[in-house]
Order: C-alpha cells, then structure tokens, then sequence
C-alpha cells in the first residue's frame, strides 16, 4: 500500500455522510434553539469584557449551564437568522433594521455591483466635524472585489531618460517612467471601486478630459442603470499599464444628486461594460445586508477605539475624545489610522514643546513612548496589512533624537513637517508651532 | 456625544446581527462535520457547534473574510474540542435540542469497515498532532497550507509533518513494519 493509498482509505473512512449532512434541516433547529433560548440575555460582540466577566462569574456558579448562558449571545444573532429565511426566497436579506442603521445606508447611492461571485470588501465615508476636507460632505466609496482580497498596492514611480520640452510646461519635464510594486492584471481585475460625492458631473468631466491621460484620451458613452455614463477608456494612471488587456477605465455620471464614478482595471471594455450592468440600486435593507464583517469591526467606533489602544503608553494629553469620530466610521484601517495617528501626534508635540522648552525629561518620555511602537498590536495590524501610517511611524521615530531625517542620501530635512503629514493639524493636534498659532486664532 | 455612541452601539450590533446570521448559514454544516467527525457522541458535536458560534459572535470582529471564516472556526471547534474532552462537562440544555435534531435527522453513521477500519484503527495509534493533520486534509479537504492555518504552524511545517504522518499512518496500517519511502515518492509529496 503506498501513501497515496492509504490516503483514499483515510478518506473513505470518513463517518460523516456528506448526502445526509446536507440534508439536514439547520433552519429548523435553530428555530428550536430561538424556542429554547427565547428571554435570555443578549451580548454584543463590542461588549465583551462585561459579557466575560458575566460568563466567567457564571461558569464559576453554574457549571451545568454554560453552553446556554454562553449561547444567549447568539440569541439575537439567531433570530435575525431566522427573521430573514422567514421574508422568503428574496436574494437579499429582508429582515427591519434600525433607524440609524437605515439613516447610515440611505447615506451612499445604496448601489451594489451584483457580478457573480463579487462581494462588498469595503465601505468609506467621508469623516464628518470641523476637520473635514473641504467639499467632501456627503462623499464616499466601496470597494467591491471577487476571490480573495486584494492587498494594498505600493507603487514605486522612478523617473527615467531625460527631461522634455512639451507643449505647455514651463521647462523640460520627465515624460517617461517606471513604475515598480504594481499588482499584476489578474489581481488589479478582481477590484471594482465606487465613489460617489455632491460636486457637479460637468466639472469632474472637465477636470477629467484636462488631466493627463499616458496613453491618450478615448471617451465612449455607456448605459448605466437608469441613465448613460461617460467612460474614460484609457484612464490609466501608470505608464507600464494599458498593454493588450490590462486596461483602466472610469465611468462618470449622475444620478440621484449624487456623481458617480466607477474605476476599474479591466482586460477590454467589454468587461467594463458588463460591470457597469452589474451595478443595481438596492434599497437600504439589502444594501445592509451585503455588509462586509470588517464594516462591523469598525462600527462602533468607540469600542473600536478602546481596542486598538490596548499596548500603546498614551501621553498624559490624551483622551479617546481626541480620536476624531468621523461620523458613522465603518472602515477599520481608517479607525486604526486616526488612533495611531492622534497619539503619535500628541507625542511628538510633547516631544517639540519640551525640547524648546529644555524640558529633557519629557521629550526624552515621548522619545521612549514613541520607540515602543513595534510591539503596539495595532501597529503591527497596519504594518501587516501594509497600511498607513505603518510604514512612516519607524522613519518618524528613527529621526526623534535629532529632530532630522534622510530623505534622500546625504540629505535631511526637519522631521516635524514630515509628522505633521500625519494629519495632525487635521486632527485638532497641529505639531508645527504656526500651525498651532493658527489653530488658536480660529 | 454618549447618545452617538449609543447610536453607533446599536448600528454595531445590528451589523453583527447581520454578519453573524450569514456565517452561521455559510459554515454551520462545515463546523458539524468537524465537530462529528472528531467526538464520540453526535450530543457533544451539537455543544461544539453552538460553542463554536458563540465564540464567533463573541470576537466576530477577529473573523476573517471569506473561505478564511471556515479556516477561524475550525480552528475555535478544535480548541472547544478540546476542553470538552478534557472537562467531559454535562450536556446542556442546547446542546440536547441541536442533538436531538441530529438524532433524528442524522439517526445512523455508516459504520466503517474493512480497509477503512482499519485505517481509524491506525489513526488512534497517532499523536493528536499527526491525526489532526491527516483529518483536516483527507476529511475536511483542506490543502496543507489552510491545515497549516487551523494548526496554527507554519505552511512548511505542515508539508513536513504531513509527509512524516502519511509514513506513519502507513507503517501502522502495514503492522508497523519499516516503511521504506522511494524518492519518487517523497518528491511527489513534498510538490504537494
């Protein structure tokens, strides 16, 4: 008998009848789980810690019980279950959902790209309060993507040959490039983004025909829902795409007040085109329901928040009220971004005042915090996923001591500017000193 | 500010809700399989589900997308697995209502026989390291490097005691005669 054998006799050993599995009525018992859990005590995964302090107190006084108190956490979880397989065969879930919730939906063009074997893999909205980028009230995107998700692309863009004259620059200007780290087409082709902001369709074709096109302009006309979408065929950003099909493409048109833009990376424009047909309105419970699960980790940010500071020395100037809320934040990255970013501003202001000050005990307390970032969980999440700030917290930190980093070899800048790219300012944290001034005159 | 916080609590469970509702129907019946699979009471496989998928609700937050969720939970059952083995606590009441439904539905196992006995026979001399290994592969038909994830070892460590486990699996169903391995053999193990 040789491996490959034993392993079929392995497999055929296996006591579990796939026929009869799959005949098995799941529904119906979790319609007798509801029955018997029916009153008990619901958790919310965001409250954990009081749920396990419940559940530890009750192991210790009723062991008997355990499954059942634990299982009332899934009580709520179940009859959501239950109340959708009861609104029928209907494709989306057609369970009530709250007002807010409803409110938080109805806030997007509630569109979902319904491709087959494509999902929703991300939502943003466009932060809320006196910080927000100017014009970018009711602005968002969601990334719809199909197979596994798609990492983060890190382009590389080095300039090669030699300067030219073209028509409309004021000196010789690089022309041509070389792009490293883009994602190869098949990749790039899973990634259908969606965004949607209130600025005029009008102007966004104006700026689009006006913006630099690496392969050339050609414009079509396709239909979109209810309407027609102007499409930039050759919307390629980077030089080294745009070859036999490996394309980029940008729909724009309006619909419902809003302007929409569909981006895709796509082998023709066929494939655009069928996802262009893809693209439904849905109304807020099935927009809901196609909710991605890292909607929900971000969901309630304020939980959220205590979460990812877990590990990381806060400065004595910090609350979790300075992390800003943004609104209804729902994507997680942009949760961890703000958090990371808040604390590492109020260090590094810490840091500057003292140093101005000859305060060497604090600045040396913000250098300390600061250089303990590598073992912050969150840290290593964003670093592990590849997103910002990870990747310029180390650069920051290494240039603390002297106040300096190398931004090219042989050449350094002052670090402050560089950590107020954090979005500092931006955050009600301005780190340079004018900064702060104007902040105080508002 | 706490009323948004409130509101945001609310929006957070009712996602979750939502979430929680769509893995239970997409892996519910992959986690019953496991659970059958590796407990001697069809009672037991019901209170590792419904273990299971209140840890998923529980830390829903850390469950990963997609075909990874089933990699999680697998992962959760086989550490419920085992605190039920090592507590041999009481069935509980929910525990009874999924296991009667399984009773009823489910109400015989094919008994294995022949060469398939013989191969569980085998499978009982392994380490619980080894065994859980060939399982995940051969029953829940999980490549190395997805076994490697439930395991929580790294992908290389995976092919290599897969190889090793697959040579003792054999010597004990040969009767635990030496087990010479070709090196053909090995090579197609190791692309594997």
């Amino acid at each position: 008998m040789n491996t490959r054998e034993v392993e079929a006799t392995l497999t055929a050993a296996d006591p579990v009848d796939r026929d009869r599995l799959d005949q098995l009525d799941l529904e119906a018992m979790e319609v007798e789980l509801l029955a018997d859990l029916n009153g008990e005590q619901s958790d919310s995964p965001f409250e954990v810690e009081a749920s396990r302090h419940r559940v530890e107190a009750s192991r210790r006084r009723r062991p008997r019980h355990l499954a059942l108190v634990l299982a009332g956490g899934a009580a709520v979880a179940i009859a959501a279950v239950i109340v959708v397989l009861a609104g029928g065969p209907s494709k989306h879930a057609s369970r009530a959902y709250g007002a807010e919730l409803v409110r938080f939906a109805e806030s997007t063009p509630l569109l979902l790209l319904e491709g087959p074997g494509w999902r929703v893999e991300d939502v943003y909205e466009a932060p809320d309060g006196p910080y927000r980028p100017r014009g970018s009230a009711g602005e968002g995107s969601m990334e719809f993507v199909t197979g596994k998700p798609i990492p983060d692309e890190n382009i590389r863009s080095t300039q090669v040959g030699k300067p030219e004259h073209v028509k409309g620059s004021t000196g010789p200007v690089y022309m041509k490039f070389r792009e490293q780290g883009m994602l190869p087409p098949s990749m790039r082709q899973r990634k259908v983004e969606l965004r949607w902001s209130r600025r005029s369709l009008a102007s966004e074709l104006r700026y689009a025909h006006e913006a630099p096109h690496v392969h050339g302009q050609h414009w079509v006309r396709l239909p979109v829902l209810e309407t027609t979408a102007d499409v930039d065929t050759r919307a390629e950003t980077f030089v080294s795409q745009g070859g036999r099909g490996n394309r980029q493409m940008t729909a724009y048109w309006a619909e419902d007040g809003y302007l929409l833009e569909l981006r895709a990376a796509v082998p023709d424009l066929a494939a655009f085109e069928e996802r262009l047909r893809w693209l439904t309105k849905v109304d807020s419970q099935a927009w809901l329901g196609a909710m991605p699960p890292q909607v929900v980790k971000a969901a309630d940010q304020a939980a959220t928040v205590r979460e990812m500071l877990r590990g990381i020395p806060l400065p004595d100037s910090f609350s979790p009220s300075r992390v800003p809320t943004a609104g209804l934040t729902t994507n997680r990255d942009q949760v961890g971004g703000a958090v990371i970013s808040t604390v590492s501003c109020l260090w590094f202001r810490q840091w500057d005042e003292a140093r101005r000050g000859g305060n060497r005990t604090r600045a040396g307390e913000a250098e300390k915090a600061m250089s303990t970032y590598e073992r912050w969980p969150l840290y290593r999440e964003l670093h592990r996923g590849r997103r910002y700030p990870a990747e310029t917290i180390p650069k920051l930190v290494a240039g603390m001591p002297s106040g300096r980093y190398e931004w090219r070899p042989g050449k350094w800048r002052r670090i402050l500017p560089q950590v107020e790219a954090l979005g500092c300012a931006r955050e009600g944290i301005p780190v340079l000193p004018w900064k702060q001034r104007r902040q105080s005159e508002r | 500010m706490a009323q948004g916080q409130i509101e945001k609590g609310a929006l957070g469970r009712e996602l979750a809700q939502v979430q929680f509702g769509r893995l239970y129907r997409e892996q519910g019946r992959a986690v019953l399989a496991y659970a059958l699979r590796r407990v001697d009471d069809r009672e037991d496989a019901a209170d590792v589900v419904a273990e299971t998928f209140l840890v998923a609700w529980r830390r829903l937050a850390e469950v990963p997308v997609g075909a990874a969720a089933q990699l999680w939970l697998y992962a959760v059952a086989r550490r419920v697995i085992a605190n039920l083995h090592r507590s041999k606590r009481r069935r509980t009441r929910l525990g009874g209502r999924l296991a009667e439904s399984l009773r009823t539905e489910l109400a015989t196992h094919p008994v294995p026989n022949g060469e398939a006995a013989e191969a569980l026979r085998a499978m009982a001399e392994l380490s619980e390291e080894d065994r859980e290994l060939l399982l995940l592969v051969a029953w829940e038909g999980l490549s190395p490097g997805e076994a490697a994830k439930v395991l929580d070892i790294s992908s290389l460590a995976a092919r290599s005691r897969l190889h090793r486990a697959r040579r003792r699996l054999r010597a004990q169903m040969e009767g635990d005669k030496p087990v010479t391995v070709r090196s053909s053999e090995l090579d197609t193990e190791e692309a594997r």
